[in-house]
C-alpha cells in the first residue's frame, strides 16, 4: 500500500480485512447449514426405504427423483450462491501487511520462550 | 464388445507409454521449478512458491490435492458397490469449495503474510509468539501425515498394478524383480508386482518433489487436475449412451438386487491337457430345480494344472465368486457371453489356419501368433471347448442389508455390500461393525456426519491451509473459489452417474471393486472404437494419487526443516545449508514412507479417514478462533489442539475394545469421531481461552488492528 494506514483509519480501528473475512466466514457457515437443512431432510423423506417404497420413487434424467431434488438442485443453487459470493459479496482486500514488520525471531523475543 | 479379455490397455502398451510420458513431464516440470528457485529465497520458494500462485495454479492445485486417489479409486468402487446413495455421501461437495477456501482463506493468507510464515506451524507459533505451540503442531502434523503417506504410497502402487496389468514389459520386470529380491528376508511374502510398482511410484514422486519443491508440485497438480476433468467429461456421455440412455438406467435400477458372494470348489472330471486359469471367468450352473440359471463370476486367481493320462484330475477350492441375482442382469450377461462364445469359434478357426501354416513354414511370427491366440481366455469356463469341470458351492453369503430388495441401489441407506471373509472357515464376527452393516451403507446419522466430514473437516486440513497461504491476492482467491466449484461439479456428480452405469455395463465385480475405474475406461473406449483413449482415462486416478502424495511429502519435510531445524535448532543456518537439508529431508521421508508401504496396513481407506479427521479435530477449532477471535490466547490453542486429539483418538481406542479393531471406531448413535472431535475441540478452545488471561495487547494490535499493526511493529 502506498499510504500509511494511520492516515485513513483512526486508532484503534479493527483491521478491515479481518472484519470483511469474519463477515464472509459467517455467511459461508450459513450457506453450509442451509445446504444441510435442504439436502438431508429432502433425501431422507423421499429416498430412504424406511420412508418410501421403490414403486413410489420416480426417476428424472436417469437419476432417482430424491437425488435430483435433494442433491442435484441444491448443488446448482449452491453454485449460483458461490458465483454471487465470489463476484458480488466478497471484498477483494489488500492482503499485504504494513511495510515495516518484525521478523518472527524479534516477535519471539518479545513473547514467551 | 470385448468385455472379458484382460485389460486391453495393458495389452496394447498404452498404459506404459502414458506412464512414461507422465513421468517425463513431471521431471521436466521439476527441473524448470528448480531453475526458477535460483533467483529467489529458497525456503519461501521451495515450500510455498513465494506466495505467487495465480488463479489456475491455485485453483487446480487445491482441487487436485483435495481430490486425492480416493476420488478415482475408492469413490467409484463405493458407487459401484452401493449405488445412488453415494450421491448423498458426497453431497456436501456442493459447498466444499466455498467452505474450504472461503472460510479461512483470506484471513490465514493475511496472517501468514503479517508474520512471514511459510508453514502452518509457523502461523500458529508466530500468531501467539509461542515456540511450544509450534512444536506441538509440528508433532501432530508429522504423526498424522506419516500414516497417511504410507497409505497413499500403497494406493499409488495398487493403481499402477492395475494400470500396467498384463503388459509384457511389465511382466518381464516383475520376473526380474522376483529373481533379485527372492533372497531378501524383509521382502518375504511381498508380491513382486507390488514391490516393483511401489518402487516405480516412489522413485518418480520422491525425485520430482525433492528436486522441484512446491512449484513442481503445483504444476504437476495443474496437469493432473486437467487430466482428471477431461477423463470424466469423456466418460459420462459414453457411459450413458452405452447403457442405453437414462431411461434404461432408471428401469434397471428399479429391479436391481445385490449379488450373492461365496466360495466354490472346482474339479476337473477328466485330466486337463493344458493348465487353466480360473480368474475372472464366468460359470453357468443349473438352478436346482427352479426356472432359469445361475451365473457366477470367479474372482480368485488360481491355475488348475495339466495332468498326464491316468493322473488324478485337479481340484481346487476357496475360489471366491460373485453370483448375479437380478433376472434382467443374468439374461443380458448371458447374451453377452454367448456372443463371446461365437468369438471363441472364430479364434479356433484362425488357430487351425495358423497351425496349418506352421507345418509348411517356421516363421517365428506365426508361432508367436498361435501362442497368443492360445492364451486368450474363453468367456464361459464350463462351456468352453475341451472343458469338463464340476462346481460345488461351499459358502454362500448375502448382503447384511439389501439382499432380495429390488431397487435397493436406488434408495437409502443403500446395500451394505458383500462381506466375505478370506477363507470359508472364517465366520463373520457379531460385533458392532457387522451390526452397522446390517443398517445399510449410509444410515441417516452417518449421512449427517459426512456433511460435516467433507465441508467442515476439509477446512481443517493443514495441506489445504498451506495452499491458502500461497495465493498472490484476494482476487485470485475469489476467482479460484468459483473455478473449484465448477471443477467439483464437473467431477463428482458425473462420477456417480458413470459408475452407476458401470453396474450395468460390467456386472460381477463386487469382490474387486477397486479395479472398476480402469476397467470401465477400457470398456467404454473399446466399445466406442477409441481404445487409445483408455490410456488417458486410466491416467486420471494415477494423477490424483500423485498430486496428493507430493503435497503431503512436502508438508512433512517443511515441518522438519523449517519448524524444527531452522526455528529451534539452528536459526542462523545459511541458505545453502537449509537447501540441502530440505532436499535430504524430503528424500529421507519419501524413502521411509516407501519402506513402510512395503508391508502396509491392510485397511487403506480407514487410515486415510483416521488421519484426515484427526488433523481436522486438532487444528480447525483452534485455527478458527486464532484467526477470528481477538480474545484467543495460547492456552486456548493448547487446550483445543490437545482436547481435539484426545477426543478423536479415544473414540478410535474405544473401537479397539468394542470392535477389536482400532480402525473401526466407536460411533455412539452412529455419530462419527470427526463430529465429536470437532465439537470437543471448539468447546475446549473457547472454554480454556475464556478462563485464562487475555493475550498481550500487542498481539491483538498486530493481527486485528490495521492502524496499530504498523505502529506496534515500528516501536520494536
Amino acid at each position: 500500500m502506498s499510504e500509511t494506514p494511520q492516515e485513513k483509519l483512526p486508532d484503534p480501528q479493527w483491521d478491515p480485512v479481518y472484519l470483511h473475512a469474519r463477515k464472509e466466514a459467517m455467511l459461508i457457515l450459513g450457506v453450509w447449514f442451509l445446504a444441510l437443512l435442504w439436502t438431508l431432510p429432502v433425501s431422507y423423506y423421499n429416498g430412504f426405504d424406511s420412508q418410501i417404497e421403490i414403486e413410489q420413487v420416480t426417476f428424472i434424467w436417469g437419476m432417482p427423483s430424491w437425488v435430483f431434488w435433494g442433491i442435484g438442485l441444491p448443488w446448482m443453487i449452491a453454485n449460483l450462491i458461490t458465483v454471487w459470493f465470489c463476484f458480488c459479496y466478497f471484498s477483494a482486500d489488500d492482503l499485504e501487511p504494513p511495510e515495516s514488520t518484525m521478523t518472527p525471531t524479534e516477535q519471539e523475543s518479545a513473547g514467551d520462550a | 464388445m470385448i468385455p472379458f479379455f484382460p485389460l486391453a490397455v495393458a495389452q496394447s502398451s498404452t498404459a506404459l507409454i502414458v506412464f512414461l510420458i507422465y513421468t517425463l513431464a513431471v521431471f521436466g516440470l521439476a527441473a524448470f521449478s528448480n531453475y526458477l528457485m535460483k533467483s529467489k529465497s529458497f525456503l519461501s520458494e521451495y515450500f510455498l512458491g513465494s506466495r505467487s500462485l495465480g488463479v489456475w495454479a491455485f485453483a487446480l492445485t487445491f482441487a487436485a490435492t483435495s481430490a486425492s486417489g480416493g476420488s478415482f479409486t475408492g469413490f467409484p468402487a463405493r458407487i459401484y458397490s452401493h449405488g445412488w446413495i453415494l450421491a448423498l455421501w458426497i453431497a456436501s461437495y456442493m459447498v466444499v469449495p466455498i467452505c474450504t477456501m472461503g472460510f479461512l482463506g483470506k484471513r490465514i493468507n493475511q496472517v501468514a503474510r503479517l508474520s512471514d510464515a511459510i508453514t502452518v506451524p509457523d502461523v500458529i507459533r508466530d500468531r501467539f509468539r509461542s515456540p511450544g505451540l509450534g512444536l506441538l503442531s509440528v508433532s501432530l502434523i508429522v504423526f498424522f501425515m506419516s500414516f497417511n503417506l504410507v497409505a497413499q504410497f500403497k494406493a499409488g502402487s495398487k493403481i499402477l498394478i492395475t494400470l500396467l496389468g498384463d503388459n509384457d514389459t511389465f511382466q518381464q520386470g516383475v520376473a526380474w524383480t522376483q529373481s533379485i529380491t527372492s533372497g531378501w528376508g524383509f521382502l518375504e511374502g511381498v508380491a513382486p508386482d507390488y514391490f516393483l510398482c511401489l518402487s516405480l511410484f516412489a522413485v518418480a514422486v520422491i525425485a520430482y518433489t525433492t528436486y522441484g519443491g512446491f512449484h513442481a508440485v503445483v504444476w504437476t497438480d495443474v496437469m493432473q487436475g486437467i487430466v482428471m476433468v477431461i477423463g470424466v467429461v469423456i466418460m459420462l456421455p459414453l457411459a450413458l449412451y452405452q447403457v442405453g440412455g437414462t431411461g434404461q438406467l432408471a428401469s434397471e435400477f428399479r429391479e436391481m438386487t445385490p449379488p450373492k458372494v461365496g466360495f466354490v470348489k472346482v474339479s476337473s472330471a477328466v485330466p486337463l491337457a493344458q493348465p487353466q486359469t480360473l480368474n475372472a471367468r464366468w460359470v453357468v450352473l443349473d438352478s436346482d430345480g427352479e426356472d432359469g440359471m445361475r451365473l457366477l463370476r470367479l474372482n480368485t486367481p488360481v491355475v488348475l494344472p495339466a495332468q498326464e493320462e491316468g493322473e488324478t484330475p485337479a481340484t481346487t477350492q476357496d475360489i471366491r465368486y460373485v453370483e448375479l441375482t437380478t433376472p434382467i442382469e443374468i439374461e443380458r450377461q448371458f447374451q453377452r457371453l454367448k456372443e463371446d462364445r461365437e468369438l471363441v469359434v472364430f479364434r479356433n478357426e484362425i488357430k487351425s489356419i495358423l497351425e496349418a501354416s506352421l507345418e509348411t513354414s517356421d516363421s517365428s511370427d506365426l508361432r508367436k501368433a498361435s501362442q497368443d491366440i492360445e492364451q486368450i481366455d474363453t468367456a464361459i469356463l464350463n462351456n468352453a471347448p475341451g472343458m469338463n469341470l464340476e462346481f460345488e458351492i461351499l459358502v454362500e453369503r448375502e448382503d447384511a442389508y439389501g439382499a432380495d430388495k429390488p431397487g435397493v441401489y436406488a434408495m437409502g441407506p443403500g446395500p451394505s455390500g458383500p462381506n466375505l471373509a478370506n477363507t470359508p472357515e472364517d465366520e463373520l464376527k457379531k460385533d458392532e461393525a457387522s451390526l452397522m452393516t446390517s443398517l445399510g451403507f449410509l444410515p441417516f446419522s452417518v449421512a449427517v456426519s459426512f456433511f460435516f466430514m467433507w465441508a467442515i473437516s476439509g477446512s481443517g486440513q493443514p495441506s489445504n491451509m498451506v495452499r491458502l497461504m500461497a495465493f498472490n491476492n484476494a482476487v485470485t482467491l475469489k476467482k479460484s473459489i468459483f473455478t473449484v466449484a465448477m471443477y467439483y461439479t464437473l467431477i463428482y456428480f458425473p462420477l456417480v452417474l458413470i459408475f452407476c452405469s458401470a453396474r450395468i455395463l460390467l456386472p460381477g465385480l463386487e469382490l474387486d471393486p477397486d479395479s472398476i475405474m480402469p476397467r470401465i475406461a477400457v470398456e467404454l473406449t473399446a466399445n466406442a472404437g477409441q481404445a487409445w483413449l483408455a490410456g488417458l482415462l486410466v491416467a486420471a486416478p494415477f494423477a490424483a494419487i500423485m498430486s496428493t502424495v507430493d503435497s503431503f511429502l512436502l508438508m512433512i519435510s517443511s515441518a522438519v526443516v523449517r519448524d524444527i531445524y531452522q526455528r529451534n535448532i539452528n536459526p542462523d543456518a545459511s541458505e545453502n545449508r537449509i537447501k540441502y537439508m530440505s532436499y535430504l529431508t524430503t528424500l529421507i521421508i519419501g524413502v521411509v514412507a516407501m519402506a513402510g508401504a512395503i508391508n502396509p496396513p491392510r485397511f487403506l481407506q480407514d487410515i486415510i479417514v483416521y488421519t484426515g479427521s484427526g488433523l481436522s479435530a486438532c487444528f480447525l477449532g483452534p485455527i478458527v478462533f486464532a484467526l477470528y477471535w481477538p480474545r484467543m490466547n495460547r492456552q486456548g490453542m493448547y487446550g483445543g489442539m490437545l482436547a481435539g486429539f484426545a477426543a478423536h483418538f479415544s473414540m478410535y481406542a474405544a473401537g479397539m475394545s468394542i470392535n477389536d479393531s482400532f480402525f473401526t471406531p466407536w460411533r455412539p448413535m452412529g455419530i462419527d469421531p470427526i463430529v465429536i472431535g470437532l465439537l470437543v475441540s471448539f468447546v475446549s478452545t473457547f472454554a480454556v481461552a475464556s478462563l485464562t488471561p487475555p493475550p498481550e495487547e500487542s498481539l491483538v494490535d498486530r493481527y486485528f488492528r490495521r492502524g496499530k499493526a504498523l505502529e506496534e511493529s515500528e516501536t520494536h
